[in-house]
C-alpha cells in the first residue's frame, strides 16, 4: 500500500540521515550499498505516483492557504467588507462530496478483496456523487445570483465565487482521475489498478477535506 | 541550432533497445531530460541577452535622456514605455534567467546524471512545463508592445503559466530526488548540486503557488471585477493612510512572500553548484559537507519566513519589524556557515585556477560584497537611512543577479564538455571573467555609494547609523557627484554588456570548432555523470544500473590509483577509511 511505502520511505530517509554518511557499502555484488538494511524496491515507478500526489497536496495546500489569508486579513482590515449569506444548497452539496468520499472507501475495500466488480459498482457511485456535487455547486452560484450576489457585488461575494470556482476546478480534476481508473485497461498500463485508485483516493478525500476547510472559512468567517 | 550536436554515443556499451524516434518526436514532443535541460538553458540565454539590452537602454535613458536610439523612438518616452521597459527587463532575469537556468536547465539535464537515473520521473510533464515556460516568455515579452491595460493582464497571465510551469517542474525535481536514486546513492552521498536542486524544488513549491494565488486574484480583478485588490477608482476617494495600510498592502504581502523567497530560489542552485566547484578544483573534500548541507536546508526554511523585510515602511504591527529583522538577519548564519565551508575547501588546497573556478571564486567574492551590504537592509533602523532605489538596485544587482549569473557560466564551462562533447575555450574564457568582474563591481558598487548619497543630502531629522557613519562624506557629496557617479555606472554598463561578446563568441565557436574531449571525465570529477560518454547517451548509463559505493567528494583517497575516486568505484577490501575535510575540532575528537 503506497500509505506504507511513503512511511517506509522517511524511514529510509531518517536512516539515511542517522547513519549512512560516508559510510561505504560493501564492494561488488547486488547488494544495494547499505549492508541489507535499506529496503528500497527494485521497480520505484509506481511509487513515485503516490509520492507526487502527496506534494502535489502540499502545494495545492499552499495555493488555498494564500487564498484563505487574504480572506482573513481583508475580513479583518477592509472597511468595506458586507457579510455574507450562504445558499442553503451548499449544506447538500457538502454532504454528497462526503458520500462521495465514503464510496470511494468501500470501492478501495472491494478491491483490496480483489473484488473488482463491486470495485467498479462503488467507484461508479463515488464518480457520479462527485459530478452532482459540481452541479449542485452551479446550483449554488444561481442561487447566489438570483439573491443579487455577483462576483464584483462586494469583498466577500468575490471570495465565495473564487474558492467554489477553484475547488470545483481541482475536483473537476481529480473527477478526470477517478473517470481514468474507470475505464483504463490496467493490463496494458505500467500502473497498477490498486496504484491509481489510492493514488486518485488521496486526492479525492484530499478534495473533501479542503471543501470543509474552506466552508468553514466562509461560514464561521462571515 | 545546437541541439542538433547533441548526439548520442550509446558509449559501446549495450543501451536499452529503443525504436528511432519520429520528426516531432526528436523536436517539439522529445521528452529527454537532457534535451529539455538544453532548451531551457537557450531560453535563458535568449532572455539574458534581451535583458542586458534592456539594461543598457535604462542606463543610457538615466544618464542622457535626450538621446534618441535609432528604430526605438517609435515606442515612445513616456513613464509608462520606461516602467513597462523595468518590468520587462526584471520578468525576464528572474523569471527566465535566475530561475530557470541553474534549476530547470542545469537541474534538468545532470539531476538524473547524478542520481544515477535514465530519466525524471514524470517526462510528459517535463515536456508540458517547458514549452508552458517558452508560451509564458512570448506572453510576457509581447505584454510590452500592447497598449497597457492589456498588456498588465497579459503579463499577469503569463505570469501564472510560469508558476504553473515551475510548480510542475518543481514537482519532478522532488519525486525524481526521492525515488529514481540509484542503488546506493543514499542521501548522504548525494552531491551538494542535488542536494541544492531538491531543497529548491521543496521551496518552489511552497512559494510559486503563493504568486499563482496572487496572480488569480489580480486576473480575476481586471477581467471579472471582483473586489480583491480595490478598483483605483475607490482607492483614490480614500485617504491616503487607508490605501496603504489596507488594500494595497495585500498585494505587498502576498507578492514579497514569494519574491524574497525567489531570491533564495535562485541562489540555492548557485550554492551546490559553486561548493560542487570549489571541492572539485581544489582536489579537496567538502570541508564540513554535513554542515554545508544544514545550511542549505536553513537558507531555504529562513527565506521562506523573511517577507515582511520588504515592508517596513507600510504599515506592518510595530512588533513585525523586529521579528523580521532577526529572522532577515538569521539568514547570516546558513550563509557564514556555506562560506566557511568554501574557504574550508579552499584552505591549503592545489587549486586549479581554470574559468569554471574563476567564476566560481568570483560568485564568492560577490556573494560576501553583496552580503555585507545586505546587513543594512536587513536591519531596520539601517534600512530606514539606507534604503533608496540605487542602494537596493546595488545590492540585489549584486548579491543575485550578477553572483548567480557567475555561478551559471561557471557551471557552464563546467558542465560544457558533457553537454557537447566539446570544451570552451580557456584563454578567451579567462579574459572575459576577468572583464565581467572588472565590469560588475564598477556597475553596482557606485550604486551602493549613490544610495547612502542620497540619504546623506537632505537634512535628517534626527541622528541615525548612516549619519554618523557619512557626516564627513556628506560635505562632499554634491549634484555633480551624483552625476560623476552615474556616468561611471553607465560607462561600466556599456563595457561590460560589450565584454559579453567574448563568452557569446566563445560559446558559439566552441559549439562546432571547440577542442574536443575524447574522455569521459576530463575534469577528474566523482560524480556519476562523469563516469558516461560525452555528451550523455539516451537512458543515460547504457545497460547496467549504475551502482553507487562513496560519497560524492572524494579526493585524496588513499589506496586509488588517482587523486579522486569516482562514486561509482567500489573500494578495495584493503582501502583504508575516506579522508575527509572537516572542522579541526571535530577532526581532534574523532583522533
Amino acid at each position: 500500500m503506497p500509505g506504507a511505502t511513503i512511511v517506509e520511505d522517511i524511514e529510509l530517509i531518517i536512516e539515511d540521515i542517522g547513519g549512512g554518511w560516508g559510510k561505504l557499502p560493501p564492494a561488488g555484488g547486488d547488494d544495494d550499498g547499505d549492508s541489507g538494511k535499506r529496503r528500497r524496491p527494485q521497480l520505484p515507478s509506481s511509487r513515485r505516483y503516490a509520492t507526487a500526489i502527496v506534494i502535489a497536496i502540499v502545494s495545492i495546500v499552499m495555493f488555498f492557504m494564500a487564498m484563505a489569508s487574504a480572506y482573513l486579513y481583508l475580513r479583518a482590515n477592509s472597511n468595506r467588507w458586507v457579510p455574507l449569506h450562504l445558499p442553503w444548497i451548499i449544506w447538500v452539496n457538502t454532504a454528497i462530496l462526503l458520500l462521495s468520499s465514503g464510496a470511494m472507501e468501500l470501492a478501495r475495500r472491494r478491491l483490496a478483496q480483489a473484488d473488482v466488480r463491486q470495485f467498479r459498482k462503488f467507484w461508479f457511485v463515488a464518480t457520479s456523487l462527485g459530478v452532482l456535487f459540481l452541479a449542485g455547486q452551479l446550483v449554488a452560484w444561481r442561487q447566489f445570483v438570483l439573491a443579487g450576489f455577483y462576483v464584483a457585488t462586494n469583498q466577500a461575494s468575490s471570495f465565495f465565487y473564487i474558492f467554489t470556482g477553484l475547488h470545483g476546478l481541482h475536483l473537476l480534476g481529480g473527477i478526470c482521475a477517478l473517470l481514468y481508473v474507470s475505464f483504463r485497461k490496467f493490463e496494458k498500463a505500467k500502473v497498477s489498478r490498486s496504484i491509481a485508485a489510492e493514488v486518485a483516493s488521496y486526492y479525492w478525500h484530499f478534495m473533501d477535506g479542503l471543501w470543509i476547510f474552506l466552508l468553514a472559512l466562509l461560514y464561521l468567517g462571515k | 541550432m545546437a541541439l542538433c550536436m547533441v548526439t548520442y554515443d550509446s558509449g559501446g556499451s549495450a543501451a536499452p533497445d529503443i525504436p528511432a524516434p519520429g520528426f516531432l518526436a526528436r523536436t517539439i514532443f522529445n521528452t529527454s531530460h537532457k534535451v529539455i535541460g538544453l532548451r531551457y538553458l537557450w531560453l535563458a540565454l535568449g532572455s539574458v541577452l534581451i535583458g542586458m539590452f534592456l539594461s543598457l537602454l535604462m542606463r543610457v535613458h538615466l544618464v542622457w535622456p535626450g538621446v534618441q536610439i535609432p528604430s526605438l523612438s517609435g515606442f515612445g518616452g513616456t513613464p509608462e514605455r520606461y516602467a513597462a521597459l523595468t518590468m520587462l527587463h526584471g520578468s525576464l532575469m528572474v523569471f527566465l534567467v535566475l530561475t530557470t537556468a541553474p534549476q530547470a536547465g542545469f537541474g534538468n539535464y545532470f539531476l538524473p546524471l547524478q542520481i544515477g537515473a535514465r530519466e525524471m520521473a514524470f517526462r510528459v510533464m517535463n515536456l508540458f512545463s517547458f514549452w508552458a515556460t517558452v508560451v509564458s516568455l512570448a506572453g510576457m515579452t509581447a505584454a510590452f508592445f500592447v497598449r497597457p491595460d492589456a498588456g498588465i493582464t497579459l503579463w499577469t497571465a503569463s505570469v501564472a503559466l510560469f508558476c504553473l510551469a515551475a510548480l510542475l517542474t518543481a514537482l519532478n525535481f522532488t519525486v525524481t530526488t526521492l525515488d529514481l536514486r540509484a542503488k546506493g546513492m543514499t542521501l548522504p552521498r548525494m552531491p551538494l548540486t542535488v542536494w541544492a536542486w531538491f531543497i529548491n524544488a521543496i521551496l518552489s513549491l511552497l512559494i510559486f503557488s503563493i504568486l499563482l494565488a496572487a496572480c488569480v486574484f489580480l486576473l480575476s480583478d481586471r477581467l471579472l471585477a471582483s473586489q480583491f485588490f480595490s478598483p483605483l477608482t475607490f482607492l483614490s476617494q480614500q485617504p491616503a493612510s487607508l490605501a496603504q495600510s489596507t488594500l494595497l498592502s495585500l498585494w505587498q504581502r502576498l507578492f514579497w512572500f514569494f519574491a524574497q523567497a525567489e531570491v533564495y530560489v535562485a541562489m540555492l542552485p548557485c550554492f551546490g553548484i559553486v561548493s560542487h566547484l570549489l571541492s572539485t578544483f581544489s582536489r579537496e573534500p567538502v570541508w564540513a559537507e554535513r554542515a554545508a548541507v544544514l545550511a542549505l536546508c536553513g537558507v531555504g526554511l529562513f527565506g521562506f519566513f523573511v517577507w515582511g523585510q520588504h515592508m517596513f515602511s507600510s504599515g506592518l504591527n510595530p512588533w513585525s519589524p523586529l521579528v523580521f529583522s532577526l529572522l532577515a538577519s538569521s539568514l547570516g548564519l546558513p550563509a557564514c556557515v556555506l562560506l566557511l565551508s568554501w574557504f574550508g575547501t579552499l584552505w591549503d588546497a592545489k587549486i586549479q585556477l581554470n574559468t569554471s573556478m574563476l567564476f566560481a571564486l568570483g560568485f564568492v567574492s560577490l556573494f560576501l560584497a553583496g552580503g555585507v551590504s545586505g546587513i543594512f537592509l536587513a536591519r531596520n533602523d539601517l534600512a530606514a537611512a539606507s534604503v533608496s532605489d540605487d542602494f537596493v538596485t546595488g545590492h540585489f544587482h549584486l548579491v543575485m543577479g550578477v553572483a548567480a549569473t557567475f555561478a551559471i557560466l561557471a557551471a557552464l564551462f563546467f558542465w560544457f564538455p558533457k553537454m557537447f562533447g566539446r570544451r570552451l575555450n580557456e584563454p578567451l574564457g579567462k579574459l572575459h571573467f576577468w572583464l565581467t568582474f572588472a565590469g560588475v563591481y564598477c556597475v553596482f558598487m557606485p550604486m551602493h555609494w549613490l544610495g547612502l548619497a542620497a540619504h546623506l543630502r537632505p537634512a535628517s531629522s534626527g541622528p541615525t547609523a548612516i549619519d554618523t557613519l557619512g557626516t564627513s562624506l556628506a560635505s562632499t557629496v554634491g549634484q555633480s557627484f551624483d552625476g560623476s557617479l552615474r556616468t561611471l555606472v553607465t560607462v561600466a554598463t556599456i563595457l561590460t554588456v560589450a565584454a559579453q561578446g567574448l563568452f557569446l563568441s566563445n560559446f558559439v565557436w566552441s559549439l562546432w570548432r571547440g577542442e574536443k574531449t575524447e574522455e569521459r571525465n576530463p575534469w577528474r570529477a566523482t560524480t556519476l555523470e562523469w563516469t558516461v560518454p560525452s555528451p550523455a547517451p539516451i537512458g543515460n548509463f547504457g545497460a547496467s544500473e549504475p551502482m553507487v559505493y562513496r560519497g560524492a567528494y572524494e579526493f585524496g583517497a588513499q589506496g586509488v590509483p588517482e587523486d579522486f575516486a569516482a562514486q561509482n568505484v567500489a573500494p578495495a577490501p584493503s582501502e583504508p577509511p575516506l579522508r575527509t575535510k572537516q572542522p579541526a575540532s571535530a577532526g581532534a575528537k574523532e583522533n
